[in-house]
């Protein structure tokens, strides 16, 4: 008995750009030109194919969580669907030990037309369940669900959400022992988000091995200590979750902002008292130090902006703080010094610095400067107060941004 | 062959309830919130009858003759066969670009999909027999000894209608265009196959011709024996016009055999060979 559930290795995967020919009307023709020009080129990587995944290698041990993340079309979930063996890899090889569950597209296998009772039968030997087994848990299935009465309601009446929680209500009552979960755990209302997180949960303490993609950074955070990164079809990172989301954000994940068109400040120098790691702890203080230069006379407004999934937590902004922009002159650099409370809840964080003009464009916005993931400490998770800092009086001209604090400027 | 058609079997095996479960909704589904209800069943093979009726109407009447009890009876035990063989197919052929949403999604054996097609279709086809095995006696049909063929013969059906099922799906997911192909094919194949027909009314050389549509041998076969109440072991004639005609030869059964066995090991191996491109080619 080994303690490996998954075992990649080497994998590859190729795929074909563009049309196929998918009749038969074109491939007569297309069977005639091959007769004339020769058969083309064995395995090797024509002008239209390109490598979806490349040199893929991993294992995940049993009872293990691996979350795995990247840009869309980073190959995640091909990797997923070779996995659960619907595509087969091109090169490589791939073992699993145990019954696969995928929590993937979980309402896939409904008809609209059918009840959801009997989805609930159809739809759990879709997944792989024995009927005496969706028999014997279908109360709990739809007691999870919350479906109640419509049971018998034909599936093409419900909203979409009581659909999408039926689905992983039934996916939920697989009970696998390699559970593979794609971006399904936002289905529903915020009750049951919960119970689905609930039950990811239960699911990973009971020793069920799980691979979890997403893109919602916190849950990988939350549910997996191991990650890996992919970036087209190569895995770029991988290792501790947090080093590894650190990896994904500082490619430059999510966010983008349109710069003005005539530029005439730059940042030249942007450090911290914490850049040796990315990990801080709750209730950290952190000091950023961003150094900018003019190209011609001009009054601008550096800053900083602190995101959480492409939420802002903080940002603030010279002006913001003193009330006025920051004059230079032609050539004058200067350098601001800009403390940061770390007083967040446990979670990913970006940090990007910015050169406002008057307007509210861009002259500068480096995205994920810096990538904080905050730790988890009960004792400043109930009582994060970021955005309402009481601020002496005498500083109250500097209080805007709450948090983050200017501390001066050199 | 084998070694495909044994892992397609114990795969499909472990999947039974799946199997059973999207029979079940096909079957469902051709019933709920259907005007015709359960006369579905027997709409499709009342309609073979009826034209064939007409065809043999017109042709008794060219002949100076009448249509006798019997010539009804032909018609509609061949009408059946032919209209699960049709619907069968018909449904079968689409099973898997039908499920796109599925065959990309989750993995179980592909060949449930077809295999369900086969499987609603005989559920309507259990209701034809039912209905024809009321009918048949007040059309002057008498119990025989040679309806011990029978069960024989059904099995050929099934499985030469599996093997065509699980070919021709496979090949609508590849080139789209398979589909048109089967429904042309199977509009006008009821004039190449003797469904209206005997293939003595062709003559020698025409009757032989016409035995060699695997789909002869069985139909054929069941009207032989449920009928004409005659053996199937051994050569049949009968006059034409004075002429004495074949009828029946032995080797259609053999043949039909070879075709229906040879076609479901073939297309079991091809299944198998190309599903796991499906998701991909879909």
């Amino acid at each position: 008995m080994t303690d490996t559930s998954v075992q990649i290795e080497s994998l590859w995967k190729k795929f074909r750009r563009g049309e196929r020919h998918d009749s038969i009307r074109d491939l007569v023709p297309a069977a005639f030109k091959r007769m004339l020009h020769g058969p083309p080129a064995g395995h090797d990587l024509r002008d239209d194919d390109f490598w979806a995944l490349q040199d893929i290698s991993f294992s995940v041990g049993r009872g293990e969580a691996v979350g795995i993340i990247g840009h869309n079309g980073a190959g995640k979930s091909t990797l997923l669907k070779i996995l659960t063996r619907l595509l087969q890899p091109t090169r490589g090889s791939y073992s699993t030990s145990g019954r696969i569950g995928a929590l993937i597209e979980v309402t896939a296998g409904f008809h609209q037309d059918l009840t959801g009772r009997e989805n609930v039968f159809l739809n759990g030997a879709i997944i792989g369940m024995r009927k005496a087994e969706i028999a014997r848990r279908f109360d709990a299935i739809v007691e999870f669900s919350g479906i109640g009465e419509f049971i018998d309601t034909p599936v093409k009446r419900y909203s979409s959400g009581m659909n999408a929680r039926l689905g992983f209500s039934i996916a939920a009552h697989l009970d696998p022992e390699i559970l593979i979960v794609d971006e399904v755990l936002s289905v529903g209302d915020y009750t049951f988000q919960g119970k689905c997180v609930q039950w990811m949960q239960d699911t990973l303490r009971n020793g069920t091995t799980v691979i979890f993609v997403s893109h919602n950074m916190d849950a990988v955070l939350s549910l997996c200590n191991r990650a890996l990164l992919l970036n087209h079809g190569k895995v770029l990172a991988e290792g501790r979750t947090v080093d590894v989301i650190g990896e994904y954000y500082r490619g430059g994940a999510g966010y983008f902002v349109e710069l003005r068109p005539d530029v005439f400040a730059r940042t030249i120098a942007f450090s911290s008292t914490h850049d040796e790691t990315n990990v801080v702890d709750a209730g950290e203080r952190v000091t950023y130090t961003h150094t900018v230069v003019a190209d011609r006379d001009c009054e601008i407004s550096p800053g900083l902006q602190i995101r959480r999934e492409n939420r802002a937590v903080v940002r603030s902004s010279y002006a913001r703080m003193r009330g006025e922009p920051l004059r230079l002159a032609k050539g004058e650099s200067t350098t601001l010094d800009w403390s940061l409370f770390y007083n967040f809840p446990a979670g990913a964080y970006t940090v990007s610095y910015f050169i406002e003009d008057a307007k509210g464009g861009y002259h500068d916005f480096m995205n994920g400067a810096r990538i904080v993931i905050v730790g988890d400490d009960p004792k400043v998770k109930s009582e994060c107060y970021v955005g309402m800092s009481l601020v002496q009086e005498s500083e109250r001209t500097l209080s805007g941004g709450g948090a983050l604090k200017l501390i001066g400027r050199r | 062959m084998l070694a495909a058609l044994r892992n397609a079997t114990t795969e499909v095996w472990d999947h039974r309830d799946l199997l059973e479960q999207l029979a079940l909704r096909d079957i469902k589904l051709r019933y709920k919130q259907a005007a015709m209800g359960f006369m579905w069943a027997v709409f499709m093979p009342c309609l073979i009858v009826l034209s064939g009726l007409i065809i043999r109407y017109a042709m008794a009447r060219i002949a100076g003759q009448t249509l006798v009890a019997s010539d009804v009876a032909n018609i509609a035990v061949k009408g059946v066969g032919w209209a699960f063989f049709v619907g069968a197919l018909g449904f079968a052929t689409a099973s898997l670009v039908g499920n796109s949403s599925l065959v990309t999604k989750i993995y179980f054996p592909r060949e449930v999909l077809p295999l369900s097609a086969v499987a609603a279709q005989s559920f309507d086809t259990t209701i034809g027999l039912g209905t024809l095995l009321v009918l048949l006696p007040f059309l002057g049909v008498r119990a025989h000894m040679s309806l011990l063929w029978v069960p024989a013969l059904l099995a050929l059906l099934v499985v030469f209608t599996t093997a065509a099922s699980l070919f021709l799906s496979c090949a609508n997911l590849f080139y789209r265009d398979v589909k048109y192909i089967v429904q042309i094919v199977l509009m006008f194949g009821i004039f190449f196959t003797p469904v209206f027909f005997e293939p003595s009314m062709l003559g020698t050389r025409g009757a032989h011709l016409a035995m060699l549509n695997p789909m002869t041998g069985i139909l054929e076969g069941l009207r032989i024996t449920i009928v004409a109440g005659q053996d199937l072991s051994r050569p049949i004639t009968t006059l034409v016009h004075g002429v004495e005609t074949p009828m029946w030869e032995p080797w259609e059964l053999v043949y039909s055999a070879v075709w229906a066995i040879g076609g479901l090991l073939g297309a079991t191996a091809m299944f198998r060979r190309l599903q796991p491109l499906f998701a991909e080619f879909i």
